[in-house]
């Protein structure tokens, strides 16, 4: 597996068609690329390869093959089948449309309120499990405090109406960053050349606007298409009878006991993973997007023609409500005896959660994900320029490999690291590594649940760096190359500081989503570690809402606080606020 | 220049430090002063099981707390090497799967003799420390709402009128929902047709098959649905956490119940702890503990406690049927039940 991807460099020779092919023949002999491709690969097969293979292999033992077979026959499996690609598709589509929405009234509307509304598009990221889908419950569900008590209405939203709503909140965030970010960088010339030569602002939008936008549009699709077919804390709580592959693998795991079944489910989840991972990659690779050229551009004008600017407006001034009274119940239910039912001012959640066991999970579990941020976003950058600059054959498979992380079920993935990484890991022979996960490896297990961490929060980096290398014409790197710096230098001093908004968005989501991870931390939370999702877990089952609630928001706080940090360090300290923007 | 040198630089440090782990080891304690086991009912029935053991014993215990399910996949996937020395609490349907892939060890504790032999395994695998009685578990609000009384018999709950008012775990998921389903298998002398065709009957009648096994009961106290099919110390556990106007009802016909075990772990590093560990369970003082934090499921001492919130199984009716057979029926049942009854559609 590792070979091919360690010769792709000279072997990418000669193929390269796009502009900076030429210069491509010679960065590929550059030893720099090929110790960073060889630490990449290195790392990825540890975080997802290692753990994925050995589990997957076991939908290949007569359990799974069953199950894989049953796949093909059975029309129960036909329809979970159908019920994943349809959730894949749905959220996919909504959740692009509303980052989209964000962005563009962000970036090309004018109206007062940017920061806020910015603030408003970040919350959703942190995004605990249990907690958007319980608020939800609690106003739109039968018995809601909106459908119900000021509509009279028993809407039912349990199934594909309530998981579209909830995970395309839930995940919105990053194709909004991802969006943003290319429209900044969009180059306003375009715009007024073909306003100049008679086009309507209308007509603009579709033709030039949409069309530059194709690789963040097809990227954040690709990513909420994976994630919402990948998540489980969700459909666990509003699926009703609609039940989707990570569902019925967590089933088969959890409740019939069969772990081999649990991976036949979650192979046959990699598969449309894989088929729109290329069905984009096609797409997106057909056409040029450069934008950011180094050459001189002038301003952008923002839009205030009502045709365009009141839909937009209210539309988003409805999501933006929406996702209000989602947290502000968050909130509120902290505060309450028993959300939803007794709304009786309590500060005894907040006692619990903050002198309780909570104060120990909290410091575990932001300092395991402080650690996990920065390796998740520096790779997930290395990642994007490996694969959108450097790498021709095996760019696809790098690629790929490095969003598997968020492709296959927490569940499977937890349950591969523990049989990985229960006891040391020897080859040939040799040990290479102590055990690393469970309770009896070293620093308690903790070395496990970072790499999980980075395993799960890889991909939103990536694909930000991707999308974002794709609209930056090489020739900007070449004149450094030209100059005498080496590729690695080049990436530091010059990529690096062009896609700051994409590391910035990666270095954002891996924080937030360790935070928030559930799943595969079950199968690896020691004695000697606290993680706070697994508290949540925890608080729900026992019906204690108000006390999960109140976890959530003190979770949510520290994850904006650190945001907030980190936005600060990066933009002022290690960039100097140096940007190729106006 | 070197700035940014030093920034990568450590960056790559820190991950590098992460990846690798600092080749400190890990301190191993020695002998059996310590135990670390799995423990299934909730959080703070753990803490308080784990500080008491510790005050009564001298020996250390940790815990992960981890779901039936969950248990017996992170104790396969362990293998040989177990990260934990016993399993308190979860049903014993877990216990068994456990058990059947050689990864419980049989002990059989002195302190066993004293209770009943319905809940012990007979093969000497686990023993029983709490059972649990299933259970109607009625939001009376909604009840009142569309005109029906708390259901009193399995029939009750085909009334056209609780048309999605129902909600039910799913077998395959959970273990109480499972009990509902062996029930019916025993109500019908073992006909699993006629149990799977109660199941398609009430089918209309339920909202959703929810994952967890207790989720029934929250989506009753939020008013969601007006009937949770729940085990009663679950119900009673949401009633006590302020969802006031839930309201615990029995079928009259009686109900299977579910036993929670605890159990030897098999090549556990402090065997001699964790049995010890297991007596003590057994206590009577142990068992009164879970009063204690609000969990409200039977002792199986029949020393211990049983408090107001408890159900008093003498005036029930409780079907006692091979816990065993039960687990090795339990692949063909639900995978009947998402076949013939999870998909059809409702009336």
């Amino acid at each position: 597996m590792t070979i091919p991807l360690l010769d792709s460099p000279a072997t990418g020779r000669g193929r390269a068609s796009t502009p900076g092919g030429n210069v491509r023949k010679k960065r590929a002999q550059d030893p720099s690329v090929i110790i960073l491709t060889t630490i990449v690969c290195a790392i990825l097969l540890m975080i997802i390869g290692f753990p994925l293979f050995g589990l997957l292999s076991s939908a290949f033992a007569p359990k799974g093959l069953e199950v894989l077979g049953r796949m093909v026959t059975d029309p129960v499996n036909h329809r979970i089948l159908g019920n994943t690609l349809l959730l894949g598709l749905v959220v996919g589509v909504t959740g692009t449309l509303v980052g989209f929405l964000f962005a563009y009234a962000q970036v090309k509307v004018k109206f007062r309120g940017k920061r806020a509304l910015h603030l408003l598009a970040m919350i959703p990221i942190v995004a605990p499990p249990f907690a958007v889908a319980t608020a939800v419950i609690t106003l739109f569900g039968r018995n809601g405090a909106v459908t119900n008590g000021i509509f009279g209405w028993q809407a039912d939203i349990y199934g594909l109406p309530g998981l579209t709503i909830v995970l395309s909140l839930s995940f919105f965030p990053v194709a909004y960053m991802n969006i943003r970010g290319m429209l900044e960088s969009l180059d306003p010339s375009l715009d007024e050349a073909a306003a100049g030569l008679g086009a309507g602002k209308l007509r603009v939008f579709f033709t030039v606007t949409i069309p530059m936008l194709v690789p963040g549009l097809a990227g954040s699709f690709l990513l909420l298409f994976v994630e919402s077919i990948a998540d489980l804390a969700n459909p666990l709580v509003l699926g009703g009878d609609y039940t989707v592959l990570a569902s019925r693998a967590y089933l088969a795991v959890t409740g019939e006991f069969n772990m081999q079944a649990g991976a036949a489910y979650s192979l046959t989840l990699m598969l449309p993973a894989l088929c729109v991972f290329l069905v984009q990659r096609y797409w997106v690779s057909r056409k040029s997007v450069v934008s950011v050229t180094g050459k001189p551009a002038g301003t952008t004008e923002l839009i205030s023609a009502p045709i365009i600017r009141v839909p937009i407006l209210i539309l988003v001034g409805f999501l933006a409500a929406l996702i209000v009274s989602i947290y502000a119940t968050v909130l509120a239910g902290g505060f309450m005896k028993v959300p939803g039912v007794n709304n009786t001012f309590t500060l005894a959640h907040y006692q619990f959660v903050l002198n309780g066991l909570g104060s120990k999970a909290m410091v575990d579990t932001t300092i395991l994900a402080l650690i996990a941020a920065p390796i998740a976003g520096i790779m997930g950058m290395l990642i994007g320029w490996l694969v959108v600059r450097k790498l021709k054959r095996a760019s696809g498979l790098i690629d790929f490999v490095g969003m598997l992380g968020l492709a296959v079920p927490g569940t499977v993935l937890g349950i591969g690291y523990l049989i990985t990484y229960n006891t040391p890991v020897n080859i040939f022979g040799l040990q290479v590594f102590p055990a690393l996960a469970g309770g009896s490896a070293i620093l308690a297990g903790a070395v496990a649940i970072v790499m999980v961490y980075v395993a799960r929060s890889l991909p939103s980096g990536q694909r930000a760096a991707v999308s974002a290398l794709q609209q930056i014409h090489p020739a900007i790197e070449e004149a450094s190359t030209s100059l005498g710096a080496d590729s690695a230098t080049t990436f530091r001093k010059v990529t690096l500081p062009l896609i700051q908004s994409a590391l910035l968005t990666g270095l954002t989501f891996a924080f937030a989503r360790s935070m928030t991870t559930l799943s595969p931390i079950i199968f690896l939370t020691t004695p000697g570690i606290k993680i706070m999702t697994s508290q949540i877990l925890a608080e729900v089952d026992s019906g204690r809402f108000g006390n999960a609630f109140a976890y959530c928001t003190v979770l949510i706080g520290i994850v904006l606080i650190v945001i907030l940090i980190l936005n600060i360090i990066i933009r002022k300290v290690v960039f100097r606020g140096q940007s190729h923007r106006r | 220049m070197g700035r940014y040198i030093n920034k990568a630089a450590a960056l790559f440090a820190v991950g590098a430090i992460a990846l690798t782990g600092c080749s400190a080891t890990a301190a191993t304690s020695g002998g059996d002063e310590s135990l670390t086991f799995v423990c299934s009912p909730q959080e703070d029935w753990c803490q308080v099981v784990a500080a008491e053991f510790t005050k009564a014993s001298g020996i250390k215990a940790n815990y992960v707390r981890l779901s039936g399910g969950e248990a017996v996949a992170r104790l396969t996937a362990a293998g040989e090497n177990p990260e934990f020395d016993a399993w308190f609490g979860g049903g014993a349907d877990g216990h068994i799967a456990a058990e059947e892939v050689g990864l419980i060890e049989k002990f059989v504790p002195e302190n066993a003799a004293k209770i009943p032999e319905e809940y012990k395994d007979p093969d000497g695998f686990w023993t029983g420390i709490y059972s649990g009685a299933l259970s109607f578990c009625s939001n009376t609000d909604v009840l009142d709402k569309i005109g029906v009384s708390a259901p009193e018999s399995w029939d009750d709950l085909l009334d056209p009128k609780l048309k999605k008012n129902i909600a039910m775990a799913h077998p395959g998921t959970s273990g109480t929902a499972y009990q509902a389903v062996w029930t019916q298998v025993m109500l019908n002398d073992g006909n699993q047709d006629a149990a799977i065709d109660y199941f398609t009957k009430m089918h209309s009648n339920v909202l959703q098959y929810s994952k967890s096994g207790s989720a029934p009961g929250q989506m009753a106290g939020r008013g969601e649905v007006g009937v949770g099919v729940i085990f009663a110390q679950d119900c009673q556990k949401f009633i006590n956490e302020g969802f006031t106007q839930l309201k615990t009802t029995f079928p009259k016909e009686g109900a299977t119940f579910e036993v929670g075990a605890v159990s030897l772990i098999k090549n556990a590093k402090h065997p001699e702890a964790a049995k010890k560990f297991i007596e003590w369970t057994l206590t009577a003082e142990a068992q009164d503990l879970a009063a204690t934090v609000g969990s409200f499921s039977v002792p199986t001492n029949p020393d211990a406690v049983i408090t107001d919130d408890m159900v008093d199984t003498s005036t029930l009716k409780q079907l006692t049927g091979d816990i065993r057979e039960m687990g090795q029926a339990r692949n063909e049942l639900t995978s009947r039940f998402d076949r013939e009854v999870a998909p059809a559609p409702k009336s």
